[in-house]
């Protein structure tokens, strides 16, 4: 490992050799956060990984036995597990791309200087603070047809958007879309306002469409940010539990990451359970290398 | 740098010292329960042991729904959080078989317990494997599905007499499904916003499970043979089916928005001046008859669950046992407590508060009886119960059961045989898992 | 900016300065529910229609903050007038305080508060903290396979929690960190710790190494320039980082539901358990909820220009 430290500085000099060394300075800084990450995040998933391939069932003492590949032969050919996954996928695409889409535009409108616009900004993040549990919990509330606001609001009737197998998994993605465009908007907004302005200035004067200057000028410099922004809500979308857990119980609307927690801790199928994890992992990892990749690429334009 | 340090490890010592500052206090007892009204009332009658000993007992509550994975998060962990749990009765076979319960047989038999609890109590809160002479639980609240109505709404002489003209027989409280569909079905009235019934939809525990069996039982049906294992052709029989199907017909004349519904909803659907007629156990009944918690008290009555076509009457057994967790480290004190709890004195002031005391001498007294409207409806509901599996394997039992029948029910998916066909298969596939069939 | 100004152009500006006030109001209208629902009287949280405007009772904190029972007969009169205020109000719900002896019993509200303040706090304090050693590291230091690392380091956060939980829920079972806060803190920073250091390490980029060797050349050493220059310059990026580290482990749920339960367990999955347990209260899980986002809303208003620039800065260029 190359240990030789940034600076301009002769390494014998006196400057230099007060203190700690600067190699010390680095493995302090960066070992304790690698150790750290390792034994509690790589050690578990190891352990789990070993899980993967046996009965073992964590509120069973009976040992348990190597069962090779059978707990992902049979989730592979579950049904219901692909079902899940289906699901889940619908969702991400769902909520991720309003976020996205409702998240950006907000960005887009506050993009300008007007009175309060700190408050504003500020209150627009309040869904974000939130704990998804409970913002699930009242909008069952809101979407209740019998004396939900919504309803009343929109004049939607009796429509019950939670009770509906083809509507719930809507409910919970509009829902995600109120809690987290703010969070798109905020990235957007720090994108937006790093665009220099000379640019702007210099498309005015040559009387470029707002169309042209949207697409030449602010997507490509707002893209990456814009990526960072879709990965974080990518991976967090396909880990959703909390919302959807307390908003509705319609199969059609469980996540693959409701049936892995039913799996673990409802039914203890600890072996299985690690498998299921272990496939959903992969699929993060896969889709989020595909993002980074993207995103470096971007960024090199 | 060394502000930081300190800061830190303050803060560090602060959560250290949080969480184990518990332990200090001696003589303390927590009790977990699942978030209802009798276990606020439990809560209240502990607090006289409190006063009477100086022992804290804490009534530590989580909603259902939790419930069931909470407790067993905790056993399974070994943890110590909580010395005596009252557990659901489908809990025994798993809280014996794997350790998780203090073995009570000996208690039991001292105090006679088998003469002071009535039967049905004994039999699905208290004993396992059935029959085994092994007790592991004090029944502590009996519970049953029960219904409540609008009397007003029935008793209404333009009702009756439009009643009569459609269906030819008298509006009253119904004794069979039958008549209890359609009364459903001639009170529902979206355009006015009255709706028929309202039963139990909520699947991410036992609410639907626990709707449902009390039709299938009523109509004849089982859900497996308990001793043997045996599924095939008694889950999925005709009987089963003609059940479940009654349960989806129900569903029908359910206010709108009623796919995930339990306990408060169903309650609701009465208070709001929702629904003619609405399912609930019968330890949530109490806000119904309170004029502070239900506009409708006056004119709030009480029914059991109905008959079959056959005549066949059952309900869904609730309620609970209390149980000494074996990872406790105040088991002494807990059974201390429990010698207290069965006192007579105990049980019947345990009765006054709200609780269902499984006490025989309470349960029979006149006084019981006519506490409260609904008290009598439930004495007789006693001797109508059955309940669902109590196999170790139940939590994956019920998942399937629920991931089969919700489809039907609410989503409209299916047929009724179709879906007890595929739990019975699934069923079957998972006793096999477990070596049930010998 | 260009002072020649089209009319069409002013137009367009208003159009979306009223856009912006439109969408904000959209965005509030579930919180204010939330928010005014804290203050309603219990039946009027679930009328028809939806009730906007009302008397606002403070009765819902009273109830939060206090072990209640349902009634099966209204209250004796006697009783009612002799009780102070709030016990009244307590009444009027068809519910009553449970004592002991004379000590009116609390409910679990503040201890699950406190959990969630102590958690949250020491947390995001770790998270950030190593987060910014790291981050620094990795800006001024030669490390080989940086870009690897930082991309294990985020793939740390690509784990559904309840992936780890699994793993977790065994090892904190074998050494018996189960419902402690210790268990719960390790947890919230292995989560925030990756979204630290990538925030973090954006931000260490953006200020000029020449600070640091101007300062090293005055005779500073490497630890005394790190605290006495880079930290203060990084103020904006850690106020920016520890509000989001702040907001996740304030808000988390799942791990709290699965791994905590009587001592260490915090607000969100107590919150819901408030529903009722005869009827559903609303009001009651509203004030819960709404005393449990003012303390994440403060310091979020409080660091509002640090959270603006902080994201500028740290996430726009890496």
């Amino acid at each position: 490992m190359a240990s030789v430290a940034l600076t301009n500085l002769d390494p014998a000099s006196r400057a230099a050799a007060r203190g700690w060394s600067d190699l010390t300075i680095r493995n302090m800084f960066i070992i304790p956060t690698l150790v750290f990450l390792i034994v509690f995040n790589i050690f578990p998933l190891i352990y789990s990984l070993g899980y993967s391939f046996t009965n073992f069932a964590a509120n069973r003492s009976e040992p348990w036995q190597f069962v090779g590949l059978q707990n992902y032969r049979e989730l592979l050919s579950d049904d219901h597990i692909w079902s899940n996954f289906v699901i889940t996928a619908k969702y991400v695409i769902v909520s991720v791309a309003g976020q996205m889409i409702v998240g950006f535009g907000l960005a887009l409108l506050l993009n300008r200087s007007f009175p309060m616009k700190g408050l504003i900004t500020t209150l627009l993040l309040l869904p974000m603070m939130m704990s998804a549990a409970v913002v699930g919990l009242f909008w069952q509330l809101l979407y209740s047809p019998s004396w939900g606001p919504i309803n009343y609001v929109f004049g939607l009737g009796d429509f019950a958007w939670l009770s509906n197998p083809d509507s719930a998994l809507y409910a919970v993605a509009i829902t995600d879309i109120w809690m987290w465009s703010p969070f798109v908007m905020l990235l957007s907004l720090a994108g937006l306002s790093a665009v220099p302005q000379h640019l702007y200035e210099a498309a005015a004067i040559d009387r470029a469409s707002w169309w042209y200057t949207f697409t030449r000028i602010t997507l490509p410099l707002v893209s990456p940010i814009l990526l960072i922004a879709l990965i974080f809500r990518t991976m967090e979308a396909f880990k959703t539990f909390d919302i959807a857990y307390t908003m509705t119980t319609q199969p059609t609307a469980e996540l693959i990451a409701i049936r892995l927690y039913k799996q673990a801790f409802q039914q203890w199928d600890t072996g299985k359970s690690c498998a299921l994890a272990y496939i959903v992992l992969i699929m993060v990892l896969a889709i989020t290398n595909l993002y980074v990749k993207y995103l470096n690429k971007v960024k090199e334009r | 740098m060394r502000k930081i340090v300190t800061s830190v490890l303050a803060g560090v010592g602060l959560a250290l010292a949080c969480g184990t500052s518990v332990h200090a206090q001696d003589k303390e007892l927590t009790i977990f329960w699942a978030e209802w009204d009798p276990a606020n009332y439990l809560q209240e009658l502990v607090n006289d042991y409190t006063a009477e000993t100086g022992v804290k007992v804490t009534v530590q509550t989580t909603p259902w729904p939790d419930f069931q994975t909470k407790a067993f998060t905790e056993f399974n962990a070994h943890g110590d959080a909580y010395d005596m749990v009252v557990g659901d009765s489908q809990w025994l076979g798993a809280g014996s078989t794997q350790g998780h319960y203090v073995d009570l047989t000996d208690f039991f038999n001292q105090h006679k317990l088998g003469d002071v609890m009535a039967p049905a109590t004994i039999k699905y809160y208290a004993e396992y494997p059935g029959g085994s002479g092994k007790y592991w639980a004090i029944p502590l609240e009996g519970d049953a599905i029960g219904w409540s109505y609008r009397k007003d709404w029935f008793e209404d002489p333009k009702e009756k007499e439009a009643f009569k003209a459609k269906y030819g027989y008298d509006l009253a409280v119904p004794t069979t499904y039958v008549q209890l569909r359609d009364i459903a079905e001639f009170f529902h009235r979206p355009d006015q916003k009255r709706y028929g019934v309202a039963i139990y939809t909520d699947n991410s525990y036992d609410a639907m499970a626990m709707g449902v069996e009390s039709a299938i039982f009523s109509y004849g049906g089982d859900l497996g043979d308990y001793a043997t294992y045996k599924v095939d052709g008694i889950t999925n029989s005709k009987e089963a089916a003609a059940g479940l199907d009654m349960y989806k017909e129900l569903y029908k004349f359910t206010p709108p928005g009623w796919g995930k519904t339990f306990f408060v909803e169903d309650n609701q659907a009465i208070t709001g001046g929702l629904s003619a007629m609405s399912m609930n156990f019968f330890a949530f009944f109490p806000p119904l008859v309170n004029k502070a918690t239900n506009p409708y008290a006056d004119v709030t009555g009480f029914f059991a669950n109905p008959a079959g076509p056959d005549g066949k009457r059952f309900a869904a057994l609730g309620g609970q046992g209390i149980s000494v967790v074996s990872y406790s480290k105040n088991k002494d004190e807990a059974m201390k407590f429990l010698e207290w709890f069965i006192k007579d004195e105990t049980q019947k002031k345990w009765a006054e508060l709200g609780g269902y005391t499984c006490s025989q001498a309470v349960l029979k007294s006149e006084a019981f009886q006519n506490a409260t409207p609904y008290n009598k409806a439930f004495y007789d509901t006693m001797f109508m119960v059955k309940d669902f599996w109590a196999t170790p394997e139940y939590a994956e039992v019920l998942d399937q059961l629920n991931q089969n029948i919700y489809p039907f029910v609410v989503g409209g998916k299916g047929t009724a045989q179709e879906a007890l066909d595929k739990t019975a298969a699934d069923w079957k596939a998972t006793f096999t898992k477990y070596n049930r069939y010998k | 900016m260009a002072a020649v100004r089209t009319s069409s152009e002013i137009a367009l500006n208003r159009a979306a300065i009223v856009a912006v006030l439109i969408a904000t109001l959209v965005f509030l209208a579930p919180i204010y529910w939330i928010a005014s629902t804290a203050f309603k009287p219990k039946e009027l949280a679930v009328s028809v229609p939806p009730t906007v405007l009302f008397q606002p009772e403070v009765t819902p904190f009273v109830r939060l903050f206090t072990k209640r029972v349902q009634m099966q007969k209204t209250v004796d009169p006697q009783v009612y007038e002799a009780a102070p205020w709030w016990e009244k109000r307590i009444y009027d719900g068809g519910e009553r305080v449970l004592k002991v002896g004379k000590d009116v019993q609390l409910s679990q509200y503040p201890d699950r508060f406190m959990n969630s303040l102590i958690v949250a706090v020491i947390s995001t304090v770790l998270a950030v903290g190593m987060g910014t050693f790291t981050a620094y590291g990795f800006s001024r230091f030669k490390i080989a396979g940086e870009a690897d690392l930082l991309f294990f380091i985020l793939s740390t956060r690509m784990l559904p929690p309840v992936v780890v939980a699994i793993p977790m829920f065994l090892m904190y079972r074998a050494v018996g960190l189960n419902d402690s806060h210790i268990g719960l803190i390790i947890l919230y920073v292995a989560f925030n710790l990756s979204f630290s250091v990538w925030l973090m390490k954006g931000f260490m980029d953006e200020i000029p190494k020449e600070y640091e060797e101007a300062a090293l050349v005055d005779g500073y050493t490497r630890m005394q320039a790190f605290f006495k220059i880079v930290l203060p310059e990084a103020a904006t990026g850690i106020a920016a980082t520890a509000v989001f580290c702040f907001i996740t482990a304030w808000n988390e749920y799942a791990f709290a539901l699965i791994m905590t339960n009587r001592r260490a367990q915090t607000a969100p999955p107590f919150i819901p358990s408030q529903i009722g347990s005869g009827l559903p209260d609303w009001t009651t899980i509203a004030a819960g909820t709404f005393l449990f986002l003012l303390p994440v809303a403060i310091f979020t208003f409080l660091l509002r220009n640090h959270l603006l620039r902080g994201v500028t800065f740290g996430a726009i260029r890496k």
